[in-house]
């Protein structure tokens, strides 16, 4: 309307009603809410037509899909077939499973497996993503050039072609388990076989020393305490740190051997003929069996008579005794061979056969299985020292390796694909969120005399984090999805195992719903966790 | 508000500077700078945009390099040495334009980050000295919030409480008041004022005159990378010898 409301001599005129009704039309309020009911209408259309469709598919697959154990027909008994037995077997598995176990148990192993991947994929992707992502914004030229052809490399190639590449064109490359490659010197080997690492064995005296270790924590603080009131008193400064550092060594140390001393779970299960009642025994025994006068002297016999000399040790797979009593067995300089028993009984077995000279348990089940014996007053259980922590180093033993803990070739292959192709990502988001910190930042840090580390550390990647973490969060759920593409080298994560279970079963739809139910908790778990510290670090502003 | 004076410092001249040049690529930036201050003097220098002024004094912190010539920050050259840079920015603090207050930290933490880093002090120690200075800069009130939640004036005077707690000798001042809305600018030139009387020796690039009037010993007239004119502030504003001084001062007084 052109008139103005200033002029009041004009007369009202009344708008045609074609005019009002455009003028609402225009309206933004009556817009926004026409747009609400647009959506919602598309909404309830696509809805409806998923769920019809999936009506029909499912009366398509029969009922036959949703029968009860009792015979009757009920959408309830929909995974009732998770408890029959699955018939397959699974290469790489964190539980015990078997092709007797139901398919649950297989299912749960695929989901171990994933959870697996996934939890150790985004951890090491961190650190290689933060390190690339500095070293991208690095003032070396080459140590930047470098990172940034690592980014490039990886973000310019597909994910499953670089798995199928480190699989088929890495692993499986490697050589042999009895050539190894040992990088520098460490223990570790990476072979056809997959990647033996160090791994940490806990014996039953570990929670003592974790108590003083808890106890160190705390001491460190109340003396961090006292010391600052003293230094505001006499204004003396007295090294807070160091001295807490030390009384937390000593503590630790002192946790150790009391810990040992106190423990008496690890046994050692002798004949009363062999004369051995403590450790100490042994090397007489052995003395007396080589015709040596002192240990030293081995070097003189060869290397196939030291073999037949040497220490029978039985142990159980995979106990921390088999690490702690040789670890002893080599710090006292005897040589010694080892066999293995999946279970007691073959263990006891193999000792009632003479096979070993001795048994490494813990006394519990020494005293279980010297009770089965037809002579169990010949045989005497010691007692031998323990340590909290036993570090079990993977050696080789002719066509094998034992200790430590396998990677097998899949997980490896995987895992280290997930980690350099995320790992690329995650630096150039890592690079965004550095460059994001405004340089006056630096230049004041730098100003006020702080180092490059404490400038990094403290200013500029505490306020990069804000940048980098919600794009992160992305990376890592990525990470955690693409866990799936596993299937590709027959790694038996989630989806690998549900696959054998639906051709099986003929049951897809029950498994799919699960996969991605699955896959959904994996990720809200991740984002309920990032989220909540997103918020933490967000800045306070006016 | 009466400030706590400076560490006393045992040479006679805290600054010496040598014909010291500067490039950034092709473009010089410094084409031979001399200048020498004694302990407690405040110099306020002033210039046309991109006559090298806040180069300058981001030079006497190293923030810049100088290519060529020698700069000497009591008693310590600056050279390619890191121990060297790191004690001379020990003893010099510097106060930006745009603050440059850490926004993820608290006002207390603001200041008490680099004693505690740098000086080794404990945290209950950097924070009575922290909550000291907020006091002088006159905003204790303040000391749990976040910058973001204060006022440019506010900022600026945690950025000088901020530098103040690390004790220096030496302040360096670019350009305080010219990020700052017109009824904030007194606020902090009050401190200012306060930290010139109590002995600081001062560089400040500003065109407060006011405030060059008042306390600098020296003021200093810089034009294309060169110092052309250096005089005390009653003949530097009344009597300039220079043609581009003069021309200078027109321009800022005319306007």
């Amino acid at each position: 309307m052109t008139q103005s409301p200033a002029s009041p001599s004009a007369e009202p005129q009344t708008a045609p009603l074609w005019r009002t009704v455009l003028g609402y039309l225009f309206d933004v309020r009556v817009l926004g809410v026409l747009g609400q009911i647009g959506f919602i209408v598309v909404v309830v259309f696509g809805v409806k037509a998923i769920g019809v469709n999936f009506a029909e598919n499912a009366q398509k697959l029969g009922e036959s899909q949703f029968i009860c154990r009792d015979g009757t027909f009920s959408y309830r008994c929909a995974y009732d077939f998770m408890e029959s037995e699955s018939g397959f077997d699974i290469s790489d598995t964190m539980i015990d499973h078997t092709n007797t176990d139901p398919y649950w148990r297989s299912f749960a192993v695929g989901v171990l497996n994933t959870l697996k991947v996934g939890i150790f994929g985004v951890i090491l992707t961190v650190f290689v993503g933060t390190f690339a992502g500095i070293a991208r914004l690095s003032e070396n030229w080459l140590i930047s050039k470098l990172a940034l052809w690592y980014v490039e490399l990886m973000r310019n190639t597909p994910l499953l072609i670089q798995i199928f590449f480190i699989y088929f064109g890495v692993i499986l490359t490697a050589p042999n388990l009895d050539e190894a490659i040992q990088p520098l010197g460490l223990p570790f080997f990476l072979s056809q076989r997959g990647l033996n690492i160090p791994s940490i064995q806990f014996t039953s005296s570990a929670a003592i020393w974790l108590a003083f270790l808890v106890l160190g924590i705390i001491q460190f603080q109340v003396l961090g305490v006292i010391l600052s009131r003293r230094e505001e008193r006499t204004g003396q400064p007295s090294n807070r740190f160091s001295t807490g550092i030390i009384a937390f060594i000593i503590i630790a140390a002192l946790g150790w051997f009391v810990s040992g001393a106190v423990s008496e779970t690890q046994g050692l299960m002798v004949t009363k003929g062999s004369r051995i009642r403590e450790v100490n025994d042994i090397e007489n025994m052995m003395l007396q069996r080589t015709g040596l006068n002192h240990l030293d002297e081995l070097d003189s016999l060869t290397e196939d008579e030291i073999k037949d000399f040497a220490l029978q040790v039985c142990v159980l797979e995979d106990s921390a005794s088999e690490t702690n009593f040789t670890s002893q067995l080599r710090k006292m300089g005897i040589p010694y061979r080892v066999r293995r028993s999946d279970r007691p009984d073959q263990a006891t077995e193999r000792y009632a056969d003479e096979k070993c000279d001795v048994f490494a348990a813990t006394k519990s089940i020494l005293a279980a299985e010297r009770a089965t014996l037809e002579n169990a007053s010949g045989h005497l259980i010691i007692p031998i020292k323990e340590n909290p922590v036993v570090w079990s180093i993977p050696t080789r033993e002719g066509l094998n390796m034992v200790g430590g803990s396998r990677m097998k070739p899949e997980f490896t292959a995987l895992l280290l694909a997930l980690v350099l192709f995320y790992g690329g990502t995650l630096a150039e988001i890592v690079r965004a969120g550095i460059l994001s910190v405004s340089k006056g930042q630096s230049e004041a840090a730098r100003a006020l005399g702080l180092n490059e580390g404490q400038r990094l550390q403290l200013i500029v990647l505490p306020q990069a984090l804000r940048v980098i973490i919600p794009p992160g969060i992305g990376v890592a759920l990525s990470l955690a999805k693409d866990t799936s593409l596993g299937i590709a080298i027959g790694f038996p994560d989630m989806y690998a195992a549900s696959y054998t279970i639906m051709n099986q079963s003929g049951r897809v739809l029950q498994m799919f719903v699960m996969i991605m139910l699955v896959y959904m908790l994996i990720s809200l778990g991740f984002s309920v966790v990032l989220n909540w510290y997103n918020e933490k670090i967000k800045l306070v502003e006016r | 508000m009466e400030f706590e004076g400076p560490a006393q410092s045992f040479v006679d001249e805290i600054i010496i500077v040598e014909n010291v040049h500067k490039w950034f690529g092709e473009f010089e930036a410094l084409r031979g700078v001399d200048l020498r201050v004694k302990p407690g003097e405040v110099i306020v220098i002033i210039g046309p945009s991109g006559s090298g002024k806040s180069t300058f004094i981001r030079c006497l912190n190293r923030l810049e390099e100088h290519q060529e010539g020698r700069i000497i920050i009591d008693g310590t050259e600056l050279s390619h040495d890191i121990r060297n840079i790191q004690e001379v920015r020990r003893e010099v603090g510097m106060v930006f334009q745009q603050f440059n207050l850490f926004p993820h930290l608290t006002v207390l933490d603001n200041i008490a980050l680099a004693p505690i880093n740098v000086r080794n002090w404990t945290r209950d120690r950097a924070e009575e000295i922290a909550m000291k200075w907020l006091t002088r800069v006159g905003i204790p009130e303040q000391a749990s919030k976040f910058p973001g939640q204060l006022s440019g004036g506010q900022q600026q005077r945690v950025a000088i409480a901020r530098t103040l707690a690390m004790q220096p000798k030496i302040l360096l001042f670019d350009e305080p008041t010219s990020a700052l809305d017109p009824e904030m600018i007194s606020e902090v030139l009050d401190v200012m004022r306060d930290l010139a009387r109590s002995g600081y020796t001062i560089l400040a690039v500003t065109h407060e005159m006011g405030f060059a009037r008042e306390v600098a010993n020296r003021i200093i007239f810089m034009d294309a990378g060169k110092i052309v004119e250096e005089n005390n502030p009653e003949d530097f504003y009344n009597n300039p010898k220079e043609d581009r001084t003069k021309l200078f001062l027109s321009q800022i007084l005319h306007h």
